[in-house]
């Protein structure tokens, strides 16, 4: 395994992730395939793809959680990562869970300024049970925030809230992501989701990147193409 | 594991929303008095009747009990012999205590049950631990102790006496077998069903081996060990009942055995009463206990 942390680099133009030859195999069955990619500092990148496509799987590999079985992965520091449940200690009170693993001092004023920057500035002391899943996938925002990343992995956050909470969550991560500028690589099944937020949209097949998109955030042309990529030939699609 | 809690979240707010609508039932009823009917269905799911109400109806029976036995003994309908009046065991009790007697043998009682439950948790808690993290440690350790475990652990008795006597040490043997098992069978437990996705959360935050084990491993299994403690407790106490009653020199379980001597049925009873109320004591701060470590928890506490 050549998974690495190297030292952060200076130039603002490093890249927060890149990824030669990538191989990740569970047995004999070959999930991702001589993988290539690379994240600007910065950069919002959506990875789309059916189920099964290695999209997660390309995602815990960057994350450090799973062996891979070739190829390399330069990250300059330990990515944060948002997952699809919020993961909340229920035993701790929101500061403690937003501070989990910051070895800096100050640990609550850090946590209470992350949690201020998602909207619950007021509730460092509250428990995770009282919060609602909008809530709790704000405080997981804040705990991936707080450390800083360089490169932020979003697995699916949104798909379990309601349709209004996504859309103001959406909101939230854009503005998040501009301030802090790390990279982003956001896993998702949604378009629509893919094309409000990313700079690039990938579409994963056979555990290759197989289309590549830069969008304009209009999503005009690109919904019908992301949606043929992933083998939607939708005729009563929305305009 | 996370979909218990996400349901036990819903549940809650389904909850939170049927006592609002509870409450809107209330404010309708009382904005029109007139409308029975409605009246009728708010007093009809129990909110009428408050918490105190309910707490003084849970205490009809047993004193009822007791105001009929105490009658019925005065009555002279129940021998003395078979069961004495109430009010006669409390005056035993105050003339044991003046006596000084009584509260010598409960000191003594005590004291064991402390050691006992002391040493025999420590072993339980601590190989629990071990084998919780550690498959070879389960592999060494687990099925010596469940082996151990499938014998009744008062029927090793009679050879705990021909080891160690009928004095102390047997005693609080004997009370340490009966808690090592419930505190070491939790803690595994406790510590195998921590939730494997906050486990990988923790070494996406970075935590360190020490960190993940104070953080996520022990606070995830701590339901379950204080379960054991509260199990253990009570293990305890039978254990310590068993053992104060053969060959004892001081102790509760000696003054029943030596007040069966003279045919004093109310210590007998007395001190039966005493084995019951320090049950309920040891329950009640097992409970505390649970209400203040977990207070996080959505079956326990009520922290806010």
């Amino acid at each position: 395994m050549t998974f690495q942390f190297s030292r952060p680099l200076q130039s603002s133009a490093a890249p927060a992730v890149v990824v030669n030859g990538l191989r990740r195999a569970y047995g004999d069955r070959i999930v991702i395939d001589n993988l290539d990619l690379r994240i600007e500092r910065g950069e919002f990148v959506a990875l789309l793809g059916e189920s099964g496509c290695g999209k997660t799987t390309l995602l815990r590999a960057l994350a450090g959680l799973d062996p891979i079985q070739g190829g390399r992965i330069a990250a300059p520091r330990r990515p944060a990562v948002v997952f699809q449940e919020h993961r909340l200690l229920p035993w701790d009170t929101l500061w403690r869970n937003v501070s989990l693993g910051l070895n800096l001092p100050d640990a609550r004023g850090r946590a209470a300024a992350a949690l201020a920057e998602v909207g619950l500035g007021d509730r460092l002391d509250d428990w995770p049970r009282n919060l609602s899943g909008g809530q709790a996938q704000r405080v997981a925002l804040a705990r991936a925030l707080v450390q800083q990343p360089e490169l932020l992995l979003l697995d699916e956050p949104f798909a379990a809230l309601d349709a209004l909470t996504r859309i103001r969550m959406h909101q939230l991560v854009r503005e998040l992501v501009a301030k802090h500028r790390p990279g982003v690589l956001l896993v998702t099944h949604d378009v629509d989701e893919a094309i409000a937020l990313a700079d690039r949209i990938l579409v994963m097949r056979d555990g290759r990147i197989a289309f590549e998109h830069r969008t304009d955030h209009t999503g005009k042309v690109a919904r019908t193409d992301l949606l043929a990529e992933l083998g939607v030939f939708a005729t009563h699609a929305l305009v | 594991m996370l979909a218990i809690g996400l349901s036990r979240a819903n549940d809650r707010e389904d909850r939170n929303r049927l006592s609002n609508l509870e409450q809107t039932a209330a404010t309708i009823a009382l904005a029109r008095p007139d409308d029975a009917s409605r009246t009728r269905e708010t007093r009809s799911n129990g909110k009428v009747l408050g918490n105190a109400t309910l707490q003084a109806l849970s205490w009809l029976i047993p004193v009822v009990i007791v105001v009929l036995w105490e009658a019925l003994a005065q009555a002279g309908w129940l021998s003395p012999q078979v069961l004495p009046a109430p009010s006669k065991i409390v005056r035993t009790a105050i003339k044991l205590t003046t006596s000084g007697s009584l509260l010598n043998d409960l000191g003594v009682s005590l004291l064991r049950a402390m050691a006992g439950f002391a040493i025999g948790g420590s072993i339980g808690f601590v190989l629990g631990v071990l084998v919780g993290f550690s498959r070879l440690a389960e592999a060494v350790i687990d099925r010596s102790v469940q082996m151990i475990r499938a014998v009744p652990f008062l029927a090793v008795l009679p050879l705990v006496i021909v080891w160690l006597g009928v004095g102390e040490a047997e005693k609080i043997f004997l009370v340490a077998l009966g808690v090592a098992f419930p505190i070491y069978i939790n803690t595994t437990l406790g510590i195998r069903q921590v939730d494997p996705r906050l486990l990988e959360l923790g070494r996406v935050q970075g935590l360190s081996t020490l960190q993940l084990i104070r953080r996520i491993i022990l606070p995830g299994a701590l339901p379950s060990i204080l379960t054991g403690i509260r199990y253990a407790l009570a293990t305890a106490w039978l254990a310590l009942v068993v053992a104060e009653t053969i060959g004892a020199q001081s102790g509760i379980g000696f003054l029943a055995m030596d007040a069966r001597e003279f045919l004093r049925t109310d210590v007998i009873v007395l001190t039966i009463v005493i084995y019951a109320l320090i049950g309920v004591a040891a329950d009640t701060i097992a409970r505390w206990l649970e209400r203040r470590l977990l207070a996080w928890h959505p079956n326990y506490g009520a922290a806010r």
